[in-house]
C-alpha cells in the first residue's frame, strides 16, 4: 500500500509512543525518540517495521516518539497512522491485528 | 485533568493566563505578540490552570508549566502532545519553537531537535519535513574541482537592480551563488512571485543558483522580528539564531565558503541582523559587505522606495531602479498589488 499524505497518531505521554508517518522513495526508514533506545530500540523498531509490513507497506519514513510503550500500543499506534497515511480509515486492516 | 483551549480575547482569562505566565518569568505580552496566537491551551488541574502553550501559525509560543505536586515532566509532555495533536490534525505537520536554554531538554525528550542555539534562546524543531528534507532537495555545485562558493539571502520584494547588482559582484569573486529568496507571506510581493522575478532577473547568471530560502533563512519561524515590530534586543537574539543555523547547518551542506550582504542604511531591523551575521558566521564562513548600488540619479536602490512608489501611483519614477522583468510585472499587476496595500499590506518596514 501506498503513504498518500502525512499522518500521526499516539500522544507524547508516559506508556504511549507518537508515530508520525510521511512518504518515502523506498524502504521504512525509522528515527526513533526514546529514553530506553538503548534497552528497547531495536524491539520498538521491529514492532513498526513488522506491522508496516503487514500492512503491505514498503516504503515510508517514520518518526517515533516513545513513552514507555508496550508492544501492542506500538503496534495499535502504527495501523492507526498507516490507514491514516494511506486512506484506508473506512477498511480497517482487521487481519492485522 | 482537562485541557482545554483559552480564549483570549476574554479579558479575565487573558489575565489569568498572563498572571500565570508572568510569575514562571514571561513577560512579553505585547499587542503585535498575542495577535499572532492562532491556539492556545490551558491544562487544569482541581480548576487551577496548571500549564499552558501556544501557536503562532507552526511556531509553538508562550510554554508554561508549574511542575508543583507533579511528576517532572507530566504536564509538560501532556500540554504539549495535545497542542502538537491539534497542530497535525490541522495538516500543520512540521512545527517550531524558540525558549530558554534550560527547557531545550524538555522539547528534546518529546522528540524536537534543536537545530541552534546561543546564550539566550535555542530553536528547536520536529515533525516533517524537517531540515534535513531541506538540505537534500537543494542543488548541489559538483565538486570535482574546488569550487568557490557563495551565498546571498534576500527578500526581494520586490527584485530591483540593486538584489542583481549585488548577485553580479558576489559572482565576481565567486564559481557560483546561491540566492536564498526568504519565504514568508507577510510581504507586498508573495513568495511565489518573490522567486519568480528573481529568477528572471538573473536568468542570463546561469550561475546564479536560485532557490527558495524555507523555513531556515529570515523566516517567520527563525525571524519573526523581521515581520514584527520588536525591541533591538529580540532582533540581537533572533538573528543570532539565524546565523548559527546559517553557519552550522546550511553553509556545510552547500559548501559555502562566504555570505555576500548589501550594506543597509535604511533598515535598523536589517543593521543589526547584518552586524550579528559579521560577529557569528566568521571564521567557519566569510562576510563580504557590498556597498549599495546607487542609481544614475544617486538614489540608493531600495525595494522599499520601489513599494512607495507603487503606493503612490507614481510608478515611472523608479522606472530605472528594477529590472525590466520586474517592472512589466508591476505594471501588469498594478491593480492586483494596489488591492494589497489598500488592504493593509504594510509597505514600509521590509
Amino acid at each position: 500500500m501506498e503513504i498518500k499524505e502525512t499522518a500521526v497518531a499516539g500522544t507524547l505521554e508516559s506508556s504511549d509512543i507518537q508515530i508520525m508517518i510521511t512518504k518515502a522513495d523506498q524502504g521504512i526508514s525509522i528515527e526513533l525518540e526514546s529514553d530506553v533506545a538503548k534497552q528497547f530500540g531495536q524491539q520498538i523498531k521491529k514492532v513498526i517495521t513488522d506491522t508496516l509490513k503487514q500492512l503491505d507497506i514498503d516504503a515510508a519514513h517514520v518518526k517515533a516518539v516513545d513513552k514507555g510503550a508496550l508492544d501492542c500500543v506500538i503496534k495499535a499506534r502504527t495501523i492507526a497512522a498507516a490507514q491514516r497515511a494511506t486512506k484506508t480509515v473506512d477498511t480497517p486492516a482487521w487481519e492485522v491485528l | 485533568m482537562t485541557v482545554i483551549e483559552l480564549n483570549l480575547s476574554l479579558p479575565e482569562v487573558k489575565n489569568q493566563w498572563q498572571n500565570f505566565l508572568q510569575k514562571l518569568g514571561i513577560n512579553n505580552f505585547s499587542t503585535a505578540e498575542i495577535q499572532q496566537l492562532d491556539l492556545t491551551l490551558g491544562l487544569y488541574e482541581d480548576e487551577q490552570l496548571v500549564a499552558t502553550a501556544s501557536a503562532a501559525h507552526n511556531v509553538i509560543k508562550y510554554v508554561g508549566v508549574c511542575q508543583q505536586d507533579s511528576t517532572p515532566g507530566a504536564r509538560f509532555n501532556q500540554i504539549i502532545s495535545e497542542l502538537t495533536s491539534r497542530l497535525y490534525q490541522q495538516g500543520i505537520f512540521h512545527l517550531f519553537v524558540f525558549t530558554k536554554p534550560q527547557y531545550s531538554l524538555s522539547f528534546q525528550h518529546v522528540g524536537f531537535k534543536q537545530l541552534a542555539d546561543s546564550s539566550q534562546a535555542v530553536f528547536l524543531e520536529t515533525g516533517t519535513p524537517d531540515i534535513q528534507d531541506y538540505l537534500a532537495q537543494l542543488p548541489q555545485v559538483s565538486q570535482s574541482h574546488p569550487q568557490k562558493i557563495a551565498a546571498i539571502v534576500m527578500n526581494a520584494n520586490p527584485f530591483t537592480l540593486g538584489h542583481r547588482y549585488l548577485v553580479k559582484r558576489a559572482l565576481q569573486q565567486s564559481d557560483y551563488v546561491y540566492v536564498f529568496v526568504v519565504n514568508t507571506d507577510a510581504s507586498l510581493f508573495k513568495t511565489s512571485e518573490r522567486i519568480q522575478l528573481v529568477k528572471a532577473g538573473l536568468k542570463d547568471l546561469p550561475h546564479a543558483l536560485v532557490v527558495n530560502g524555507g523555513d531556515y533563512m529570515v523566516s517567520y519561524a527563525t525571524f519573526p522580528a523581521y515581520f514584527l515590530q520588536s525591541g533591538q534586543d529580540v532582533v540581537r537574539y533572533q538573528t543570532t539564531l539565524d546565523a548559527h543555523i546559517f553557519r552550522d547547518l546550511i553553509a556545510p551542506a552547500c559548501q559555502i565558503s562566504t555570505r555576500f550582504l548589501g550594506s543597509e542604511p535604511l533598515s535598523p531591523t536589517t543593521a543589526i541582523y547584518n552586524q550579528v551575521l559579521q560577529q557569528e558566521l566568521p571564521p567557519k564562513v566569510q562576510v563580504q559587505v557590498i556597498e549599495r548600488k546607487q542609481s544614475d540619479s544617486q538614489k540608493v536602490i531600495s525595494a522599499s522606495t520601489v513599494r512607495q512608489a507603487l503606493a503612490h501611483n507614481q510608478l515611472a519614477t523608479i522606472k530605472d531602479l528594477v529590472p525590466a522583468t520586474t517592472y512589466q510585472f508591476m505594471q501588469e499587476h498594478k491593480a492586483l498589488l494596489e488591492t494589497r496595500i489598500k488592504e493593509g499590506m504594510r509597505i514600509n518596514g521590509n
